[in-house]
């Protein structure tokens, strides 16, 4: 504590106690109380520059504290936060991000309840969820598990699975395209001479009622690996003793899986359904790749909703309905992530 | 920890929606205040138009120009060369935005605020008519009256992009559609070369008397892309109907046509061609396809990449051009177009000179770079047509010279406002009707259905 | 009698255990072939021609003359190179400040105790169940209002700064035990030392785990490039490849030549760091 701050310290005694003498022979009951607020005042004013030292050590924690977010988290703010406001706000508004803005009240989520090709999105990316999610955590707690036991070239096979995550979209669904090709490709060839399927009945894996399981199955095979090694990384966290016990007591593979595996892995696959939940909710570039064709646009069998907000954002320059649109799958994530909040919760009490 | 994270998480998610409440608010005030500033930019540089008009005058001037594709499209760098060498105090600086989205790409480029285009290019009248209603081009009336053009040089087409009695572009570039074929196909079938006055049934039995369906050495009588247009737009050659009607029954008889040849392997199969994505030169040019009902703009890569050995001369070179066909008791000649502009941008401020690139580009001058690099000019006479078909690698039959006349052009794509909208779902039925995942008549009766939505809007 | 019994059992035990093991074995071969069968399909049709792709009867990984001037030609066609020089450059920018910042930030919502902590902490968690596609467009308007539409520096920005990359060093630093940092500052180290010379070498793992999963998105992301570039020379790989494939579709041999080279820098990275791997997924509390 400096000089000057320990003779504001004396400054601020004596008023007080002035004050208080003040107040003693004061006996008109309004001026009193006056007088008594004035001296609280003083009062906390001098708790406040004695407590400086504290305050001030705060302060500095506080800085250096903020000194390790801020560069993150001012391109954070900047160029997330802002733009998620700026787009709750955009969903009421009608702008084509020239001309002037308007306000357009709930008249963009009104036109949603009568758009063809927004219902068809709808339900397009519904149905893939729904495909999809499960599908993709079964197969990657499957993989984690064989990949988890004593097994030779383990490294190998963990490395091979997870391959297909990191190799690059377009790149792949460039090979899908090819392996899936209605008329040349090997598989329909295998399906024609080997299965002898007639050739008018050969599925055109991408169109019609089939591309929705193309691009399921695609995001299964593409993704599993990445889900998988959450699982290996959860499986590792379940002591080696609970099975042995297991062992002692007779159980079998499936009762060791059913009364040890899944329940200890619960709160692993919550994270891997929530995430994949999320994540499939977001699909664009896949149906753009494998269902777009020469010029990536896709039909009502096809259509999701990420490339209906693309489309109306960039074509048409409704970024009001656009954003309508971006609420809607917002909401969808959201819905379905508390709902398996709380079945989480039921389950764990 | 974890459980209590997840926690946190739902909660701030809530918190995020509520705070929307707030955050549009918040819009609201900024808005207007963005809008005053825009505007302030626009007044700002209309004042300090006049300058920029007596810089015109011989001070150095740089216009930036849009484009796409510049190394494989030869007349920009033509264009800006024969302009620059006649007017020597202007450089004309070309930016390749690309042709995949290129009209997407320009509109975002000129409703952004740091866009700094005096001329851009027009590719397609969806596009076109989005940049209009951005205001983002200079309407042109005022120059054009200055300037004395003549609009009726253009034969009509400037009528099919007027916005309210407005022009905002000028073609340059005018193509329209013929069939393109492969001779020695013909000659190996022993089958008679296509006319230049076919009905549509008599190019049906023609494309089925060359087809071969042997496996392993198909040969396909004719070929469509996947666009809309390679099978719709049979319809609108009558002059009776356009893809702005709103009622589309009329597509009916060249959905059943195009589908009948799929179904006996008369063509390739449209789910195959949008699997691959395969473009319609690569399946002309592989010498298995007889006949390609496509743009006159493949004349001119025909010819250059025949010359430089990119498509193999003993697959597709020896070939020959005739008149689209036509409905029974319709003229032949009647066919479709596609037209280029050029627009000055309204943030322009060298907008006079910008107009005089553009009054060049789209005139007598211009037209005849086009057509020496091989390219229809919108401003099409004997002479430049003359130009054309004397090219080294035309076909030389007097069939193909006459193919390059037209009778009547329909736009591929007139102007109307929600045009954009109605393209889209004319393309996105377009594309079920021919992957088989609706009927003929399903399709048409949902095109009609949603184009009628978007024109009651 | 009762030794032969449990003989037997012993036996069949054993027999089962190998039965087992071939069935965990097949299992495993067709898992790696279903996973690895495209990528070898990619590598055999690059280095065919056109005819050969389809060609099923017979059919031949290794063509009898490979056409290895595929890979040569692909970088004459179209810029391969620009592209790729700008992937990398993207990538390598955006992997290494997200690194950097998170890893910092991270440190203190771990390790420090100060003001609107939570609050703060809460704007991250909340953002990451919102999908990037619910405010791109927003966003794009407004990067382009700051003059950053078709630069490279506007992916930077859109990609440097996830709330991911924090919360997963959060939860790694918060598995490093406090004492350590506590007998630090008695020391009299700043926290600015304890982070760099304490906290970073022992994340490791967790850094790798980061650095795989930057490296991947960043190289293989589509949409945000799609949007925010658009001059030829500023694409990446990924839009470049596309664009290539629209070009010349027909082409099958060198569409999947260039897509063999779009995928080598990200196995050598994966490669290069999967030994930390699975540790650092379950490190940084990812697994739920």
């Amino acid at each position: 504590m400096n000089e000057k701050q320990a003779a504001l310290v004396r400054q601020l005694e004596i008023d007080t106690n002035t004050l208080m003498e003040k107040i003693r022979q004061e006996d008109n009951i309004k001026k009193k109380q006056k007088l008594i607020a004035e001296r609280e005042k003083k009062q906390r004013k001098l708790t406040a520059v004695r407590n400086n030292r504290i305050i001030s050590r705060e302060k500095k924690r506080d800085l250096v504290a903020y000194s390790f977010i801020a560069p993150n988290f001012i391109g954070f703010a900047v160029f997330t936060l802002i733009p998620i406001v700026f787009a709750f706000a955009l969903a009421f508004m009608k702008w084509d991000g020239s001309n002037e803005i308007t306000f357009a009240g709930i008249s963009n989520f009104l036109r949603l309840t009568d758009d063809t090709f927004f219902l068809a999105a709808l339900k397009n990316t519904i149905i893939y969820v729904i495909g999809t999610v499960p599908l993709t955590m079964i197969a990657s707690l499957a993989l984690a598990i064989v990949l988890n036991q004593k097994i030779r070239a383990r490294g190998f096979f963990r490395t091979v699975a997870f391959f297909p995550y990191v190799a690059s979209l377009v790149a792949i669904t460039a090979v899908w395209s090819m392996i899936f090709h209605p008329s040349k490709g090997p598989v329909n060839y295998i399906l024609l001479n080997v299965f002898g399927v007639a050739q008018e009945n050969l599925p055109k894996w991408f169109s019609g009622n089939l591309v929705l399981v193309t691009l399921i199955l695609f995001s299964v095979w593409k993704y599993m690996g990445y889900y998988m090694v959450i699982y290996l990384a959860g499986l590792q966290g379940i002591s080696a003793e609970l099975y042995e016990a297991g062992s002692l007591d007779g159980a079998n593979t499936w009762q060791k899986f059913k009364y040890i595996t899944w329940p200890q892995l619960r709160s692993t696959t919550f994270f891997v359904v929530v995430m994949l939940t999320i994540n499939c909710f977001k699909v664009y570039d896949i149906a753009v790749m494998l269902a777009g064709g020469g010029d990536g646009k896709l039909s009502t069998s096809a259509t999701v909703l990420v490339y209906y907000i693309y489309q109306n954002a960039f074509n048409y320059w409704d970024l009001g309905y656009s954003s309508a649109i971006a609420m809607v799958l917002f909401l969808m994530v959201l819905v379905i992530t508390l709902i398996q909040f709380r079945y989480e919760k039921k389950i764990n009490s | 920890m974890k459980r209590k994270l997840l926690s946190i998480l739902l909660t701030a998610s809530m918190l995020a929606a509520m705070v929307s409440g707030c955050g549009s608010k918040q819009e609201e005030g900024q808005a207007p205040a963005e809008e005053a500033q825009t505007t302030a930019a626009e007044t700002q540089e209309e004042t300090t138009e006049p300058e920029a008009q007596t810089e015109a005058s011989g001070e150095a001037i740089t216009l930036k120009w849009a484009i796409w594709d510049k190394d494989i499209t030869p007349y920009w760098q033509a264009l800006k060369e024969e302009y620059e060498a006649t007017h020597e105090n202007v450089t004309i600086e070309m930016t390749d935005l690309g042709s995949t989205d290129y009209m997407t790409v320009l509109a975002t480029e000129l409703s952004g605020s740091g866009s700094d285009f005096d001329v851009v290019t027009i590719k397609d009248v969806p596009g076109y008519a989005t940049l209009v209603s951005k205001n983002t081009l200079e309407p042109l009336d005022s120059y054009i009256a200055d300037a004395g053009i003549d609009l009726s040089q253009y034969g009509g087409v400037d009528k099919q992009v007027t916005v309210n009695g407005s022009l905002y572009e000028l073609p340059f570039r005018n193509d329209f559609w013929v069939v393109f074929y492969n001779k020695d196909i013909f000659d190996a079938a022993g089958v008679a070369y296509p006319t230049n006055d076919m009905t549509f049934e008599e190019y049906d039995a023609l494309a089925r008397q060359v087809t071969d369906t042997t496996y392993g050495a198909q040969v396909y009588g004719t070929h469509y892309h996947t666009w809309r247009s390679a099978v719709q737009l049979f319809g609108v050659l009558d002059g009776q109907h356009s893809i702005l009607d709103g009622n589309y029954d009329f597509f009916k008889p060249y959905y059943e046509l195009v589908l009948g040849q799929e179904d006996d392997q008369v063509c390739r199969n449209y789910a195959d061609l949008s699997a691959e994505g395969l473009h319609y030169s690569a399946a002309f040019s592989g010498g298995d396809v007889a006949m390609l009902n496509m743009g006159s703009w493949f004349i001119s890569t025909l010819i250059a990449n025949i010359q430089s050995g990119e498509y193999d001369a003993s697959l597709c070179g020896n070939w020959g051009m005739v008149k689209y066909p036509h409905a029974e008791g319709v003229e032949a000649g009647s066919t479709l177009g596609t037209i280029t502009g050029l627009a000055v941008t309204s943030v322009s401020d060298q907008k006079d000179a910008a107009f005089d690139f553009v009054e060049w580009v789209s005139g007598e001058e211009g037209a005849k770079v086009m057509a020496e690099t091989g390219n229809f000019p919108a401003l099409m006479n004997d002479e430049v047509a003359g130009i054309i078909s004397s090219l080294e690698g035309f076909p030389t039959d007097a069939e193909s010279k006459e193919a390059l006349s037209v009778s009547n052009l329909y736009l591929e794509v007139p102007y109307a406002e929600n045009v954009s909208a109605i393209n889209d779902i004319l393309d996105t039925y377009h594309k079920s009707i021919m992957n088989r995942e609706i009927s003929i008549d399903e399709g048409i009766a949902a095109m009609n259905e949603e184009v009628g939505k978007i024109k009651a809007q | 009698m009762s030794g032969q019994k449990e003989n037997k059992k012993f036996r069949s035990k054993r027999r089962n255990a190998i039965v087992g093991k071939t069935m965990l074995y097949i299992v495993l071969l067709v898992i790696t072939a279903v996973m690895i069968v495209p990528f070898l399909w990619m590598l055999s049709a690059s280095i065919k021609s056109n005819r050969e792709v389809f060609l099923m009867d017979p059919f031949v990984w290794i063509p009898e003359v490979p056409k290895w001037d595929n890979y040569v030609k692909i970088w004459t066609k179209i810029p391969l190179l620009k592209f790729v020089e700008n992937t990398v450059f993207l990538t390598i920018v955006v992997t290494f400040l997200q690194l950097l910042t998170s890893s910092f930030a991270a440190y203190s919502f771990a390790k420090l105790e100060f003001k609107h902590k939570n609050a703060l902490f809460l704007a991250y968690i909340a953002t990451i169940a919102m999908p990037w596609q619910v405010y791109m467009v927003p966003q794009f308007i407004m990067m382009r209002g700051m003059g950053l539409n078709d630069k490279l520096l506007a992916m930077i920005c859109l990609q440097a700064f996830s709330a991911f990359g924090v919360f997963m060093m959060k939860q790694f630093y918060e598995g490093i035990p406090s004492e350590l940092c506590e007998a630090a500052r008695i020391d009299g180290m700043s926290e600015y030392k304890i982070y760099a010379k304490i906290m970073l070498p022992l994340s490791k793992p967790a850094l790798s785990t980061l650095t795989i999963f930057t490296f991947v998105n960043t190289w293989n992301d589509y949409l945000g490039p799609l949007i925010y570039l658009k001059t030829e020379t500023k694409k990446t790989i990924q839009l470049g490849l596309k664009m290539f494939i629209g070009q010349y579709s027909a082409e099958y041999g060198l569409i999947m030549a260039g897509s063999v080279v779009s995928l080598i820098p990200v196995i050598i990275v994966f490669l290069c760091l999967q030994k930390y791997f699975v540790e650092g997924v379950a490190s940084t509390g990812l697994k739920g």
